[in-house]
């Protein structure tokens, strides 16, 4: 007998204290299923205090606690491009947080984790056995994110594009199944942004960019004068990590409250029509400050349009700083999707895929060259819709669900639409984007609060031995599908 | 003194026999709030029951429901996999309504309650090798078959339009000669003008090679291919043929090639029941199994489906209980007209934002022909209801004089007014939603199939059939209450049943506006002074014919029959007395006379 017998034409729910997981390349989120916002959302770096040989003093630290400046301490990221990087400080951030905030009785309460589309069975195989090991969970199951977009927004067949901070992905979803072979991945996400900003506030001479941590007074100035601050007593030996941790944040803060999408693609061939592009958007409208911690405003007006249009045209950014620009090498933003059968796929299977996917729209001019393609926003997922079976194209272009926090940019998505308007003709294009930007944030774990809480899904959850049973192949690739 | 006092002083009994015992009773209680009735008002009806209860039964129930005990829930664990053969047991909470004792006695025998929705797709079990093998000959050869046939009509197709393609170019090598021999014998100012000449007629040549280009698109797969190819064509119109049928002949080679492809990198047991597999965990949803296919072989989503297809075909055709039905909408399946199905649809979305246009406002266009073609209808049969003259029902002799002429100026222009008033509701009716006008019916009087003639009908269905017309152009709704006697009027009655449906034809007579009975009915043969009636009267009583009574002059039923009958008989009555009197008078004179003469 359940509890929802009664009413269960309306109400498939049953809630059984799932907790849900979502650790992503920024922020890792925590919480109860059936709850519509996770209850953590922590930051996916810790602090490590570098003492050599004293291993007691080796404690890592996470959340609010890593932002308050120590001597020797580190600052060091969990995840990259949304998978674990550093498995050991990975599952204490996730013990510390199941046993002291979310209090976890681990026996009854099964847990459900959100993965990304490109990870390779090896890591995936790590990743549950180490969960199996390291917490007693009764049950677990590896969600895919853009499946919990899709559950979040209730619709089965669709586009899910997840602007996030490493990465930049375009996933189809068919009745709640993501298609690995025509998901499409770049990095020119948040993190590209970041370190555009990055790059063009060292270009400015004389502007002194201190982490706040280090702030004991300022007054406010605007850009070209000198700044005037007082710095406070730290402790000695801060660490470089910890100052670059410090400074992303604000380059984060930056990109959140500056930048803005330009309503017209910025690159022309046309000189004449790029010189009065670039007109309009110096015009004083367009202008605004933003206060760096030393308490100087820079003013920027035409920086912040170009800035994000490279979301669009990633090519458009050069970097003056050569490191930065061998961190992103062109990317065409295909999946190289691994399977047992890897080894022997024949050559041909590759060049067969490419003239499979290269009916896009614009014609043939484009496949010749699409090996060493850029691939910006709207291209690829153009791209995305022309290589998926051309039954499914049009449900799935009327239902594109722009997420992730990147995606919060005044006018992207307006923008989003226009150019996929016009490069696909054929198709009704309709985006969906979430107006609450926690929400927008969040969804890949809304999504998972749901699945999580749906009386149907309990028979979907996979106990430690039936694994081992199984083994990991099976349950991969059927299971967790 | 209430007015129990009083019911007791006249010594009436109440229904209960214990009313002061009750009354007493009544006060210890405390009377239920009355709700819906104002305390004063109530008070006044003292202790007579109301007709209706008054008490509030919600408020009683919810009393009620206070007395009931809280309903337990219970957090109870449960597996959601008990159901299952397969399923591994977890145990999960949660919380269910309802005693622990009560529930654990339940849960025994009971599956998870959502274990129903965990249905599978039943997909037919692979067969074993040797079977499979066995299968898999009698499929490629069916295969071959298939494609043998499908070349050869590839090939007629092909011969046909190369042929097509020799009689265009013929045509326009003629029309170059002409051009030609034109510049020869003309002169040079002339010469120019048969030059753009050729030229157009090239051009137009080349129109109707792209012409044909875009039916090959919407006709027939590879429609781009040749199509560019052939373009190319038109452009080089003085090409050799003999070249150009080289050139088919090597595509037609590499077509089959392309066509071997097809039929190559047979299917092993191990892939097939690979295959099958992902079906069965996928629940046949192709674009996943797609997806998820990854054996290492090059297959498109057809070649999986068709495989799986045609196994399955086998596989049900060799039991016993075959679902032939099914059998035949799995032998619908052809992977060919799949991919061509999908490349027009890849061609229709290929289309850019100009075409699309272009063939929007065709379409807009078509649309508009169409509007025009039905308001054409419509205008002509508005000509048509102008040219519907009245229908006289009466004889030309009454128009003749001044006042016959006004009223049938009056009453063509009510005709008219209405005709008006039909157009304008039909004007009002079509632009809302997209109903698609409609032509008005053409007038009964102005088709020729209406015939005019009127000798079966009786005077009055004619003078009906002449209201009935004109009720046709007023309003709808009335138009269809009044369709039941209508129909019954077109009706050829005969005398009697017009007496049996009680229709009467007034005629001429003056009848009072609004419903009158007919027992008030002021008969003619009453118009008399009221001492003849008084002898009529008289007369009646005398005769034992039986009135109202008093001085109501009715008969006791006064039917039309009765009524008409009544009133000749009151005629005849003063008839009679009149000539009573006549002949008194006559007699008395006579006498007076003899008595004068003195011949008594």
């Amino acid at each position: 007998m359940s509890s929802t017998n009664n009413s269960t034409n309306v109400y498939g729910g049953d809630e059984i204290n799932a907790v849900v997981l979502d650790p992503g390349s920024y922020n890792t989120r925590l919480g109860y299923a059936g709850d519509d916002f996770p209850k953590v959302v922590v930051s996916s770096y810790y602090g490590i205090h570098e003492n050599g040989n004293n291993k007691k003093n080796n404690k890592k630290l996470f959340g609010e606690s890593i932002g308050v400046p120590r001597s020797n301490f580190d600052i060091k990221p969990i995840m990259k491009d949304s998978e674990i990087i550093d498995w050991d400080a990975a599952t204490e951030q996730y013990s510390y947080y199941f046993n002291s905030i979310l209090k976890i009785d681990f026996k009854e309460q099964p847990i459900l984790i959100t993965e990304p589309v490109w990870t390779d069975n090896k890591y995936r195989q790590k990743f549950v056995e180490t969960f199996y090991e390291t917490f007693s969970f009764p049950a677990l199951y590896l969600a895919k994110a853009p499946t919990c977009v899709s559950f979040q927004q209730g619709r089965p067949n669709c586009l899910v594009v997840d602007l996030g901070h490493d990465s930049v992905s375009v996933t189809p979803v068919i009745d709640g199944i993501c298609l690995l072979k025509n998901s499409m991945k770049t990095n020119y996400g948040g993190r590209f942004l970041d370190d555009q900003i990055k790059d063009l506030i060292k270009s400015k001479e004389n502007l002194k960019v201190e982490g706040t941590y280090k702030i004991k007074s300022k007054t406010p100035v605007i850009y070209p004068n000198e700044a005037k601050y007082e710095l406070r007593d730290l402790p000695e030996n801060i660490t470089e990590s910890f100052d670059e941790f410090q400074k992303n944040k604000i380059w984060h803060e930056f990109k959140e409250s500056v930048l803005e999408v330009p309503d017209r693609k910025l690159t022309t061939l046309n000189p004449k029509q790029a010189q009065s592009l670039k007109e309009f958007y110096s015009q004083d409208t367009y202008k605004r400050l933003f206060e760096f911690p030393t308490g100087q405003s820079l003013e920027l007006g035409r920086e912040r349009f170009e800035l994000a249009e490279s979301i669009f045209d990633p090519q458009i950014t050069k970097f003056n700083d050569e490191s930065l620009s061998k961190k992103y090498p062109p990317n065409s933003g295909e999946l190289s999707i691994k399977s047992k059968y890897d080894d022997y796929r024949p050559l041909k299977r590759i060049r067969k895929a490419e003239s499979n996917q290269s009916t896009p729209q614009p014609g043939n001019e484009e496949t010749s060259e699409s090996k060493s393609e850029v691939r910006g926003l709207s291209k690829l997922i153009t791209h995305t819709l022309s290589s998926i079976d051309i039954d499914l194209r049009a449900s799935v272009a009327h239902n594109i669900i722009v997420t992730g926090g990147v995606s919060l940019i005044p006018q992207l998505t307006e923008r989003l639409y226009n150019e996929l308007s016009n490069s696909n003709p054929g198709l009704k294009i309709r985006l969906h984007a979430v107006g609450n930007s926690s929400e927008r944030v969040n969804q890949a774990w809304i999504g998972g609060s749901v699945l999580a809480s749906l009386g149907t899904f309990h028979q979907m959850w996979v106990s430690k031995e039936e694994y081992e049973e199984a083994g990991p192949e099976r349950i991969l690739n059927q299971r967790f599908r | 003194m209430s007015a129990n006092d009083v019911l007791d002083v006249l010594n009436i009994s109440r229904d209960d026999q214990k009313g002061p015992a009750k009354k007493r009773q009544k006060t210890s209680t405390p009377v239920p709030r009355q709700t819906g009735m104002a305390r004063e008002l109530y008070n006044l009806l003292g202790p007579n029951t109301p007709p209706v209860n008054l008490t509030n039964t919600s408020n009683v129930s919810s009393k009620d429901k206070i007395k009931f005990k809280v309903s337990p829930w219970t957090r109870m664990p449960f597996n959601p996999n008990k159901g299952k053969k397969t399923g591994h047991e977890i145990i999960l909470n949660h919380w269910v309504k309802g005693s622990q004792e009560l529930l654990e006695q339940e849960d025994k025998d009971k599956p998870y309650f959502f274990e129903k929705f965990d249905v599978k797709l039943d997909i037919p079990q692979l067969v074993d090798e040797e079977t499979f093998d066995a299968y898999m000959e009698e499929i490629r050869d069916h295969q071959k078959k298939v494609l043998l046939d499908r070349k050869q009509r590839e090939k007629e197709k092909k011969v046909q339009e190369a042929r097509e393609r020799e009689r265009r170019d013929k045509e326009k090598q003629k029309a170059l000669e002409q051009a030609k021999s034109a510049e020869k014998s003309q002169e040079k100012s002339e010469e120019k003008k048969s030059e753009e000449k050729g030229s157009q007629e090239k051009s137009t040549g080349d129109k109707s090679t792209d012409k044909s280009n875009s039916d090959d698109k919407e006709g027939e797969e590879a429609g781009d291919k040749e199509g560019d190819e052939k373009e190319a064509e038109g452009e080089e119109a003085e090409a050799e043929g003999e070249a150009e049928a080289k050139a088919k002949e090597a595509e037609a080679d590499k077509e089959d090639e392309d066509d071997e492809e097809y039929l190559s990198e047979p299917w092993t047991y191990e892939e097939t029941k690979y295959l099958f597999e992902l079906c069965n965990s996928f629940e046949l949803k192709w674009p996943i199994i797609y997806d998820r296919y990854n054996y290492g072989t090059d297959r498109s989503p057809e070649d999986l489906r068709e495989q799986f297809y045609t196994l399955c075909i086998k596989i049900l055709d060799s039991q016993e209980n075959k679902n032939t039905a099914l059998i035949d909408s799995l032998r619908a399946y052809s992977k060919y007209r799949e991919l061509d199905r999908k490349q027009y649809l890849e061609n229709l979305l290929k289309r850019t934002p100009a075409e699309i246009a272009e063939e929007e406002s065709l379409v807009i266009e078509a649309r508009r022909f169409e509007m025009a073609a039905k308001k054409m209808l419509i205008e002509r049969s508005h000509l048509l209801t102008l040219l519907d003259s009245p229908q006289s029902t009466q004889q030309v002799q009454q128009y003749l004089s001044s006042q016959g002429i006004t009223n049938l100026y009056n009453h063509l222009m009510i005709l008219d007014k209405n005709q008006k008033k039909r157009q304008l509701q039909q004007q009002q009716k079509s632009p809302n939603g997209n109903q698609e006008p409609i032509p008005p019916p053409i007038p009964v009087a102005a088709s020729s199939s209406f015939k005019k003639d009127k000798s079966f009908q009786t005077h009055l269905q004619q003078y009906l059939a002449g209201v009935l017309k004109q009720n046709q152009n007023t309003t709808p709704a009335s138009r269809q209450e009044a369709n039941a006697i209508q129909q019954l009027l077109m009706k050829r009655l005969t005398q009697k049943e017009e007496e049996a449906y009680g229709l009467y034809f007034h005629g001429s007579e003056k009848l009072t506006p609004g419903v009158t009975l007919r027992s008030n009915q002021r008969l003619p043969g009453l118009q008399q002074k009221s001492s003849v009636l008084k002898s009529v009267n008289q007369v009646l009583q005398e005769l034992d014919i039986p009135t109202a009574g008093g001085t109501n002059w009715k008969p006791v039923m006064p039917t039309r029959k009765t009524m008409t009958m009544y009133d000749e008989l009151l005629k005849s009555v003063v008839a009679l007395l009149e000539l009573k009197k006549g002949k008194d008078k006559l007699e008395s004179e006579i006498t007076l006379i003899k008595s004068q003469r003195g011949l008594e």
